[in-house]
């Protein structure tokens, strides 16, 4: 494997527009080149193989249990990333994992203890990390530019999740472990730790089904309490309308002691109005610059090939603390009170779970 | 009662100094008393216009305006407005509208009973961005208002005397200071009543509870979320920014893009060009003026100015005891 490129399964394609997205990146990749993909719903991997010819394999242990393949994207539904992760770990293949890692934290503390048991890297799907803004924003307070970090906030909007252009599982309560709440806080959180290098020990939240009439939430703020006693508070709303100039946004503002810093990643983009027949409607800002997506896959890549879990990629343990946040967030809004999110009130992480042959769940 | 109305300021400080200049732009009205127990104070404003020097309330009252314009520090709110209102002149109370629940209730008192109307400074209602984005929700353009982010940053205000504002018992910090804005703001655009609080705060160089984020949660099931700060470097300036959230679209605008100009000197710093002005006083002064004219009721009443502060010591007290607050049960300590 050193002198060529890394062979990747694409193991559940349900969250249709990141494994796309994510298969793009692996096609771009000079260094990776995907083997296929297994999804038991032929319409969730129908464009990765019309767009990018990756062929589609009926059955997940004869293409995990290809020698060409050495690593596994876990883009199922979220509910079903265990079962996922565990079948690849079983196979001894290298993990990236859609987020949220997991909808429970027995879930989520079970793949790690999978992956370590046999050896094999989990990271976690957190792109965010990857944006030019982000990481300067994590040296410029690693340097101690800001001083003590006394707040942070954060957000990331985007637009509901529906039908026909999204899949009927991220809106279900089960298969998703909730709504908007889950679906973007964690990449929040994700950023807020990556650059401050603070835990979360508490969280408020409030969160409803406030807009589009889901079963599960879509609109929701989390507020947060940090290690050295910082705040925070993170949007994640699925509260951007179509025909909005832009689709999604993401943000972060830390304040210091010594200072402060904003990003905005949408900063990054160009100003269209087109009349083209069939073009969207009215104004929009269409991104520009490096792909997250790409710089993210090239880094899990290049760890696999050191060895190791490489800077800056986020770690299965990365995606149990930012879970952590998600659930007790729902904890919170449901009981209308403050949830502790320590590492005493951690559910013990134990002995790694025995590997299973992931047939199961 | 002539045509004219005559204004007289109680406290000559930051806030004193926009209304007399807003006095201009309010036809048939003269500021013509100002009393501060500062020497020197009342004086800078009472001469740039026109004006005479009285030492106290009792001076405004005997001058014989028909408004009193408190903008002392909150303490000091309720007993002048009490006072005013007893005295039969109408009343301009700044916000917050007391420092504490039980002033605010003996103002409400008061102003429901006088003949004069009292309006509370919650200039936010009448600033042109804010007021043009609550006249569209209400009429529809977002659907139903579900979420209302307001948040406003900025460095320890240096504009008060004394530094009464950094001694928390004196203002209550940045929440009753700042937040009690975005609190009525949000209240005003919601249409709902605030049922619970959650605040999470943190101590900066500016003092304790200076950095603070609430969340508030409506009885229609609304979300609205507060940032406030007195924490940020000064160099960053003062930030608003906003949101509203509906069922149909959304509404959401930032002082980053209210800058409508820049001069640029060729020694020293930028000149910006904020296109908001001070035409949100204006218009709140000039509406208060008129509902007078009219025999309106208040734009502003205390009632809701007292809910919007009972929100923002709420938030207090949730940041000081770490505790949700249920405020359909909440009375304060």
């Amino acid at each position: 494997m050193r002198d060529e490129a890394l062979g990747v399964a694409i193991l559940g394609a349900a969250h249709t527009g990141h494994a796309w997205a994510y298969a793009r990146a692996l096609t771009q990749s000079p260094h990776a080149r995907v083997v296929g993909l297994h999804d038991p719903e032929p319409e969730h991997g129908r464009w990765i193989h019309e767009d990018f010819g990756i062929p589609l394999a009926d059955d997940a242990d004869a293409l995990l249990g290809d020698p060409s393949v050495g690593a596994v994207l876990v883009c199922s539904a979220n509910a079903e990333h265990r079962a996922h992760v565990e079948l690849a770990a079983s196979h001894g293949r290298h993990v990236l994992c859609e987020k949220p890692v997991a909808t429970s934290i027995e879930d989520a503390e079970a793949m790690v203890a999978a992956c370590k048991a046999t050896g094999v890297q989990l990271h976690v799907a957190f792109p965010s990390r990857f944006l030019p803004l982000v990481r300067r924003a994590r040296a410029a307070v690693g340097e101690g530019r800001l001083g003590q970090v006394i707040g942070l906030v954060g957000g990331n909007r985007g637009r509901p999740p529906l039908p026909p252009s999204y899949p009927d599982w991220i809106t279900d309560p089960v298969a998703a472990g909730g709504g908007a709440l889950i679906d973007h806080s964690v990449h929040v959180t994700d950023v807020m730790r990556h650059v401050s290098g603070l835990e979360v020990t508490e969280v408020s939240a409030e969160a409803g089904s406030l807009l589009w009439d889901r079963e599960v939430d879509d609109a929701a703020v989390v507020l947060l309490r940090f290690g050295n006693g910082a705040v925070g508070s993170i949007d994640p709303s699925w509260s951007v309308p179509a025909d909005h100039p832009w689709d999604h946004d993401f943000y972060l503002r830390v304040v210091g002691s010594e200072g402060s810093l904003d990003i905005t990643d949408g900063a990054a983009a160009v100003r269209l109005v087109s009349n083209r027949e069939g073009a969207p409607r009215g104004l929009r800002e269409v991104r520009v610059g490096e792909d997250p997506d790409l710089a993210m896959i090239e880094a899990f890549v290049a760890s696999v090939r050191a060895g190791e879990v490489q800077e800056p990629c986020a770690s299965g343990e990365d995606g149990v603390r930012a879970l952590e946040v998600a659930l007790a967030g729902y904890r919170s809004a449901a009981a209308g009170s403050p949830v502790q999110v320590t590492a005493a009130s951690r559910a013990p992480t134990g002995a790694p779970a025995p590997v299973r042959d992931g047939t199961s769940d | 009662m002539s045509d004219e109305l005559t204004v007289g300021l109680l406290g000559a400080g930051l806030i004193a100094g926009v209304h007399a200049r807003a006095y201009r732009g309010c036809p048939g009205v003269r500021l013509v008393a100002v009393a501060d127990p500062v020497p020197g104070k009342a004086e800078r404003i009472a001469e740039e216009h026109g004006a005479r020097v009285v030492p106290d309330l009792d001076g405004l009252l005997a001058a014989g305006v028909d408004v009193v314009d408190v903008c002392t520090p909150p303490t000091a709110h309720a007993h002048a407005a009490v006072t005013a209102l007893a005295a039969g002149r109408h009343v301009i109370c700044e916000k917050p509208l007391t420092r504490t629940l039980d002033e605010a209730r003996t103002v409400v008192e008061a102003a429901e009973t006088a003949a004069g109307l009292l309006m509370v400074g919650h200039v936010s209602r009448f600033e042109p961005d804010h007021r043009a984005a609550r006249d569209l929700a209400v009429a529809g353009e977002v659907g139903d208002v579900r979420m209302v982010t307001h948040t406003t940053a900025s460095a320890l205000p240096g504009w008060s005397e004394g530094g009464w504002a950094a001694d928390p018992a004196a203002s209550g910090g940045p929440l009753l200071d700042q937040a009690v804005h975005s609190f009525d703001y949000a209240r005003w655009v919601i249409d709902s009543p605030a049922v619970r609080v959650h605040c999470m705060a943190a101590d900066s160089g500016a003092g304790p509870t200076t950095y603070a984020l609430t969340t508030v949660r409506y009885q229609n099931g609304a979300i609205a979320h507060v940032e406030c700060s007195w924490a940020h470097p000064p160099a960053r300036g003062f930030k608003l920014g906003a949101e509203i959230v509906g069922t149909q679209g959304r509404l959401a605008w930032s002082y980053d893009h209210m800058m409508g100009g820049v001069l640029y000197p060729r020694e020293g710093d930028a000149e910006w060009w904020d296109v908001l002005g001070e035409h949100g006083f204006v218009l709140e002064l000039r509406t208060f003026f008129g509902a007078i004219r009219a025999g309106g009721s208040s734009p502003v009443p205390a009632q809701e100015a007292m809910e919007s502060l009972r929100t923002a010591l709420a938030a207090l007290e949730s940041a000081r005891t770490g505790s949700t607050v249920d405020l359909t049960t909440w009375k304060p300590r």
